[in-house]
């Protein structure tokens, strides 16, 4: 068995492990990082940018939102049911960090809000601008995947600062001794064990989105079922057995919602043309929430969740189907094509001759309906109801933005089954604000840290869309917080030998 | 020669190209359609570089060196070309990479991050290509294909199976097997030559052989992965094919002193694993085995092993296939080795346990006095009960390895009756030449392999009507198919799914009384439900009743050493709770198979050697390796090549006695059959590509 020493270990280099590595590096500790894959960022690389209050971007664009009023938010967001000293240290980190990645070389293109609520709803709703988009190197426009030139830079300033990456290498075990967290066993991508010792171990291993055994015992979704989350290959969850393993608290995990179509990547033009504020029913026929909320789609997860057998259908007429064509679609996500409908036909032809099964067209609604699985007299009544109510310019029973008032009437019809998703699981290990794992009656085993999804126990329920950049803003921030803690006094040491 | 880049002074070699030399340097410049093991072909444009004297930019990959050229990675020109052609690539490459097993460990992900090329552009142009996954082996998954034609490269140059090409759709150009074929129909090798090369996720090991627990390597090469005692299969098959059935023996011979046996009667975990199962049978491995281990001429034992005598003593208590294979390597590793058997021969299960019609006593003898040449010696008829007196004696070390030789009976009415027998008893004096008589009817009772070794016994000792009763049904029986078969064929009547309530008789047993079975498993817990089914009781009349559920150690409660699970020896890395005995085999694991019980006795021999002082390695090159042939063309039909089958006795005149019932394979026939190795080990020789975090 091959035997490393270091300072400190960090087990995985996705986002939190590459802050962990980093900031523990910069505190004069030496750096072991394993990392399972054969290259940095984890499922960051999926992303386009983290969460930050107060930075030097936001103040040159005249952002007022300070830490202390993120916090209050926050807080108000989850009822106050979350570790509010953690979400201090956060927020009030957290412009800081947007100024060390800057440092770092790595550019934002601006601050956005991810999520802004119809005029009606914004007081409800309203996202924050705390969104730093990071800018592409070639300076071109950011979209989905563009946090990669974040976490190469990362991985650069990491490399420079002396830390060793082990690529291909998992770690298995936390090796425990007295109590205390003492180092991994590894290994390596030849099957040969690897005994690495530290003063400190940060778990970093981004949550367990890919296990789908996990999701079902976890949390009260079904993987393929009830839910079709994101499953970022390698998002085992071995982190937080690990860490439970070794002694570490539980804290409740959730899956971070949102919606979407089953298998969605292959369909990803019907994704997007039915994310349309048309007329969305559960499985009884009836409409369950004013389909002009449903660009947020944290909240429209949480309501398809609530729903019987937590599915629901999106419908619209050839009516609908011809103005979208012709005019644009009524809402259009910063993650689907503009040109969504100049392609809905072929998409549309192919997966009904593939027989892909959440979707179904007729001539009739009881038709529509019977092919769907819907009640048929419930969605018969539903639609006299809505079409009525169109008519009249005024939805009664939800106050719709009236805009999207349009009756479903001439067929054929179009209906498309959205389902519970999510971008991946959300916390399990218990911590304190300095990242420190502690025991089901929070007592602090020493030596062992975690950061980021594995140890994201702040957002209550639901992802607060509310701040935007939040999941990655965790990632980062704890990530740091756990590098710095983890690595207190390693500058003595070294003064010793 | 020297040459320049980016200021940097470099040495170079005469006929490199720019992207070579300065990626030997540790200078990185972004590639993505090259590949160390392939030939450049310039297509992506990644590589490209400015060059002083030269206008615009040039692919590095095909430009060669000159003495003294300075080269510039990051000038405007080539950056343009490079972040046009990245576009150009990511243009059509599905966007979302949640989705894609390659995430991760992919390499235009990982080209992607270093290039931040600003997705804007193209992240809306993904051009769907059905995923054809029909083969069981291969993935096509050609949405993600990015046209740079290493698998091209890899098929038509590397192995030139040439299947692979370019091929035109509806929806441009990619990699696919021409004409519409399937991989099968094409003649492919299923090397996996393209999945080792691919840069993206477009081609892949098929998604269910890649089992998580298991290295990249043994999930590429399971047939030796899962072999107890990680025997080069894939190499030796390679030596049959070539004809060189020498060095196929020293090749197996370096980790299992056995192979006779082995290729008679091993479990054939390899076969089971085997990737050519998965297009139709595995290539049988277990007989190959076998041919190149009856005609070898022992060249192989002008290389062993012989290290000076060290001067400690070694006791091995048990001459059965691990106690012996213990014994052979620390005889090697120089150590004064003596074996204690207990009964007249040595040879352990393999001379009492299994039937000599499947490993006659001639092999079992020819293949011992092999090992005995490694210079131990072996006490027959000399049984050990108490290992530390040994040590007392002046031994250095003992190793306990005497199986599980006593059968054991189940409690229920009727078992002490006469004409009730327990396998291991009964089996061992039919070797013995002093068989337990049966009657005209038998019934075995169990549905292991051992259950069809007594029933056959029986039969060739002149039962006329011989039932096997088992509470497992057809699936969940342990037995081998193949032992099945034989046993059917020679007359052996199966009751699966059938719970035995008690043996009849008075004095002697008449019957046993059956019911059926509808349910049976283990529950959580480890504990066995059986749901019997109501009013299907029936007794079947009968001379004899043989149990044949289980065997167990005897003697090892006097040993002075920890137990577990009953009388099992209790062992952490072979060494038991007290200092100087070490165990192995089946006295430790259980019953298990004879590859098992000499792989623990190597392991046994590596830990004994550490504990006296040595270096624990026990290894042993038996012949030169040449690398193996990269080129292997293409064979057509090869995916429906079928197995060779070794000749069996016809069941009437197997059931007469006790010869052996099946011969090797001819050469011929071992040649042929070795041909049918898909070589899945040649893969893992090609480069691994490095990625800019690895610079």
């Amino acid at each position: 068995m091959k035997q490393l020493n270091a300072d400190v270990i960090v087990v995985a280099a996705g986002l939190s492990g590459l802050a962990a590595s980093i900031a523990a590096a910069e505190n004069g500790a030496s750096v072991i990082t394993f990392e399972k894959s054969s290259t940095t960022g984890g499922a960051a690389n999926m992303g386009m940018g983290p969460l930050g209050v107060g930075s030097r971007i936001q103040r040159e664009h005249m952002i007022s939102l300070t830490p202390g009023e993120a916090f209050r938010k926050h807080m108000y967001f989850t009822h106050y049911k979350v570790d509010a000293r953690m979400v201090r240290d956060y927020y009030f980190k957290s412009g800081d960090t947007i100024d060390w990645l800057m440092d770092m070389g790595v550019e934002f293109v601006g601050v956005q809000r991810a999520f802004s609520a119809p005029e009606a709803t914004r007081a409800y709703s309203d996202g924050e601008f705390t969104w730093h988009v990071v800018k592409p190197e070639d300076g071109g426009m950011p979209g989905p995947r563009c946090a990669t030139a974040m976490t190469k830079k990362m991985t650069e300033r990491a490399k420079d600062l002396g830390v060793d990456f082990q690529f291909e290498t998992p770690v298995k075990k936390i090796i425990m001794e007295d109590g205390a967290a003492v180092g991994v066993i590894a290994v390596d991508k030849n099957g040969e064990e690897i005994e690495a010792r530290a003063n400190a171990v940060i778990i970093c291993t981004g949550g367990f989105g890919d296990n789908p055994e996990m999701i079902k015992e976890q949390t009260e979704f079904e993987y393929g079922n009830t839910i079709y989350n994101f499953a970022i290959p390698g998002m085992k969850g071995e982190g937080i057995k690990m860490a439970w393993e070794a002694g570490a608290g539980k804290e409740p995990c959730i899956m971070e919602l949102m919606y979407q179509l089953p298998d969605n990547m292959n369909h990803f033009i019907l994704d997007g043309a039915f994310r349309q504020p048309c007329l969305w029913v559960n499985r009884n026929g009836q409409r369950f929430m004013p389909e002009d909320q449903i660009a947020n789609t944290t909240f429209t997860g949480n309501a398809i969740a609530a729903q019987p057998g937590k599915v629901a259908y999106a419908i619209f007429d050839s009516k609908l189907l011809k103005k979208y064509k012709k005019k644009g679609p009524d809402i259009v996500s910063h993650v689907h094509p503009h040109d969504l409908f100049d392609h809905f036909d072929e998409q549309w032809e192919r997966d009904l001759a593939d027989g892909y099964e959440p979707i179904a067209q007729a001539d009739t609604i009881e038709e529509l309906a019977e092919k769907a699985g819907i009640d048929v007299e419930g969605l018969v009544a539903q639609i006299e109801e809505y079409n009525e109510m169109c008519e009249a310019g005024y939805d009664e029973i939800f106050e719709k933005d009236r805009a999207y008032m349009q009756p479903i009437e001439k067929a054929p019809f179009y209906l498309c089954r959205e389902n519970v998703g999510a971008y991946g699981s959300l916390g399990g290990v218990k911590i304190n604000h300095k990242t420190q794992v502690l025991t089901q009656d929070a007592k602090v085993i020493p030596g062992l840290y975690c950061a980021g999804t594995d140890a994201c126990n702040i957002f209550g329920d639901s992802y607060p869309f509310i701040l935007s950049g939040n999941t990655m803003g965790f990632c980062l921030n704890s990530g740091r917080i756990a590098g710095e803690n983890a690595s207190a006094g390693s500058e003595d040491f070294d003064d010793f030998e | 020669m020297k040459i320049f880049i980016d200021g940097k002074e470099i040495e170079a070699s005469e006929g490199a190209s720019v992207l070579d030399a300065a990626l030997e340097a540790g200078v990185f410049i972004p590639h993505l359609c090259s590949h160390p093991d392939l030939e450049a072909k310039g297509g992506c444009r990644l590589c490209s570089v400015e060059i002083e004297g030269m206008e615009g930019a040039h692919p590095a990959c095909k430009t060669e060196v000159t003495e003294g050229m300075k080269i510039t990675v990051n000038g405007p020109e080539a950056e343009k070309v490079r972040k046009t052609a990245m576009e150009l690539i990511l243009a059509t490459h599905p966007a979302d990479c949640t989705g894609c097993p390659k995430y991760g460990k992919c390499e235009l992900q990982s080209m992607y991050q270093y290039m931040g090329v600003s997705p804007e552009r193209w992240r809306k142009k993904s051009r769907a290509v059905p995923n054809d996954e029909s083969n069981p082996l291969i993935s096509h998954l050609f949405t993600r294909c990015v046209r740079c034609g290493r698998c091209i490269r890899a098929c038509q140059e590397m192995r030139g199976v040439k299947i692979l090409d370019y091929i035109k759709t509806g929806a441009g150009i990619r990699a696919g097997v021409p004409d519409g074929k399937s991989l099968a129909e094409a003649g492919c090798r299923f090397c996996g030559a393209c999945i080792e090369v691919c840069p993206t996720g477009s081609i892949m090991d098929a998604f269910n052989l890649m089992k998580p627990e298991r290295t990249y390597e043994e999930n590429v090469v399971p047939c030796r992965s899962t072999c107890p005692a990680h025997i080069d299969i894939p190499e030796y098959i390679r030596a049959i094919k070539e004809g060189n059935f020498d060095k196929a023996a020293a090749i197996i011979r370096e980790k299992v002193p056995f192979p006779e046996t082995l290729g008679s009667v091993c479990t054939r975990n390899c076969e089971s694993n085997c990737k050519r199962g998965e297009l139709n049978s595995p290539v049988s491995i277990c007989r190959l085995k076998r041919a190149a281990a009856t005609v070898e001429s022992g060249a192989w034992k002008e290389r062993v092993r012989k290290d000076p005598a060290t001067g400690k003593k070694v006791a091995v208590i048990g001459a059965g296939p691990s106690g012996l294979t213990g014994a052979y390597y620390l005889a090697k590793k120089g150590h004064d080795v003596t074996v204690f058997e207990k009964n007249a021969k040595a040879g352990g299960q393999c001379r009492y346990g299994i039937p000599a019609y499947r490993l006659p006593d001639e092999l079992l003898d020819r293949e011992i006095s092999t090992i005995l040449e490694a210079g131990f010696e072996l006490k027959t008829s000399e049984a050990v009960e108490e290992p530390s007196k040994l040590l007392d004696e002046g031994y250095d070390a003992v190793l306990v390895s005497i199986g599980t030789h006593q059968g054991t009976k189940l409690p229920i009415d009727g078992n002490d009756l006469e004409g009730v027998y327990v396998n291991a008893d009964f089996l061992k004096a039919a070797r013995e030449g002093n068989p337990l008589p049966v009657g005209e009817k038998v019934m075995v009772l169990g549905g292991g392999n051992v259950a069809y070794d007594c029933a056959r016994t029986a039969i060739r000792q002149g039962a006329k009507e011989v039932h096997i009763a088992c509470l497992e049904n057809l699936q969940q029986m342990t037995s081998s198919e193949d032992e099945r078969k034989e046993g059917e064929e020679e007359g052996v009547i199966l009751h699966a799914a059938h719970s035995f309530l008690r043996i009849t008789g008075d004095t002697k047993a008449t019957g046993v009384e059956l019911q059926k079975v509808n349910k049976f498993y283990f529950d959580e817990n480890r504990k066995a439900i059986i749901e019997l089914e109501e009013g299907s009781n029936q007794i079947i009349d009968v001379d004899n009743v043989i149990f044949a559920v289980g065997q167990k150690p005897s003697g090892t409660e006097k040993m002075g050493v920890e137990l577990t699970h009953g009388p099992y020896i209790a062992a952490k890395d072979h060494a038991t709770s007290v200092e100087g005995i070490f165990a192995s085999g089946d006295v430790v694991t259980g019953t298990r198979s004879v590859i098992e019980a000499i792989a623990g006795g190597r392991e046994a021999a590596i830990a004994i050697d550490k504990y006296l002082g040595g270096d624990g390695d026990i290894s042993e090159v038996l012949t030169d390796r040449e690398a193996p042939e990269k080129y292997i063309g293409r064979v057509e039909g090869f995916a429906g090549l079928e197995r060779t089958e070794a000749e069996i006795m016809s069941a009437d005149k197997r059931k007469c006695g006790f010869d052996a019932i099946e011969k090797p394979l001819t050469c011929e026939q071992a040649k042929c059959e070795a041909g049918r190795c898909l070589q899945c080990d040649l893969r893992t020789t090609i480069s691994k590509v490095k990625l800019w975090n690895e610079y």
